[in-house]
């Protein structure tokens, strides 16, 4: 079944339809939420939210863009409006522990290396310094970073899902890279894992 | 090569992005430079994460709970039927029904001659007449 067969189908309420779209493109929008939010449930509820999305507004997809840019665009949009509405919670918890002698939590990369010298490091605690870095970058380096490197978009998708030009993009990913690198280098530096 | 312009390029040369004299003058300078070499590695394993996170499985019960979050919800099912079929019969409801209304009103305008005061509106209205209906439709 091609893409506009597959959109028709739906537009029609065609349950067959829908369920191939959730079946072809459900590892990718779960992946797209993961890399954003990081928390497996989470992601979850957010590529879930991707599908009812579609399968409510699949009127009015008119098939200039291709099927799969548009839930990226959905799936990236939704999971970063997930950690903007995070983290004012989180500021407004924080200043309620900051009134109330709470521990007041702290996501930067912290230096905890020199009680533990010699080890080993983890993929774990690996895979949380990468975590922590990439949150880090301004948001549009981010996404367009991880559609890259854990999507393997080209830079031309990118470019439509972000609706920027593709030097844009370009310079993006390359800001990014830099990015990772100096705060990687600082963490290896301050043997921070 | 100071260890330092290194630092700068070393997650391009990880990319395969660099060009190849700039690639050698890196890997002349990682042969002879400890710190930059343990750097390079700390970099690549981190990288290589990304590698290990690609594709998680996808979870065996992601359908059944999305099926039941639309069936719980009915709006769902009730929008995308207004959409696609009520809320077109709707207005070409009242699209025919306008133009039903304009031409009788167009037609008892012009023949009954009450008051020929708005001369420029009649004329208006009588053009009506002269299009066909399905023009109308066929524009929507
Ligand atoms: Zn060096």
């Amino acid at each position: 079944m091609d893409e506009s067969e597959l959109i028709k189908g739906i537009q029609q309420g065609d349950h067959r339809s829908f369920q191939t779209l959730v079946d072809t493109y459900q590892r990718k929008v779960v992946n797209t939420c993961l890399v954003i939010v990081h928390n497996t449930a989470d992601a979850e509820d957010l590529a879930q939210d991707v599908f009812l999305e579609i399968f409510r507004t699949a009127g009015n997809f008119r098939g200039e863009a291709r099927l799969s840019t548009w839930l990226y665009r959905i799936a990236t949009n939704r999971s970063l409006n997930h950690i903007r509405n995070k983290k004012r919670k989180g500021f407004f918890q924080s200043l309620e522990e900051t009134f109330t002698g709470g521990k007041n939590r702290n996501s930067e990369i912290s230096e905890n290396g020199d009680d533990q010298p010699d080890h080993r490091i983890t993929d774990r605690q690996r895979s949380d310094l990468l975590h922590r870095a990439i949150d880090h970058l301004p948001e549009k380096q981010r996404v367009a970073f991880t559609l890259n490197k854990y999507e393997e978009l080209p830079y031309q998708q990118i470019a439509e899902i972000m609706e920027i030009s593709l030097a844009s993009v370009e310079s993006l990913i390359h800001r990014a890279k830099k990015n990772l690198q100096e705060q990687l280098y600082e963490c290896y530096r301050k043997k921070c894992v | 090569m100071k260890c330092k312009t290194l630092h700068k390029d070393l997650i391009f040369y990880l990319d395969n992005e660099l060009p190849i004299e700039k690639r050698k003058e890196i890997e002349r300078h990682l042969e002879m430079c400890a710190d930059c070499r343990n750097f390079y590695s700390f970099l690549q394993a981190e990288m290589q994460i990304i590698g290990k996170e690609k594709n998680p499985e996808p979870s065996p019960f992601f359908f059944t709970r999305l099926s039941a979050r639309i069936d719980e919800r009915p709006d769902f099912r009730q929008q995308s039927l207004w959409n696609r079929v009520a809320q077109p019969a709707f207005f070409s409801l009242i699209l025919i029904a306008g133009i039903y209304g304009g031409l009788r009103f167009g037609s008892h305008a012009s023949s009954g001659a009450i008051h020929q005061t708005s001369s420029s509106s009649v004329q208006l209205l009588n053009d009506f007449e002269s299009e066909p209906i399905e023009s109308f439709l066929l524009d929507q």
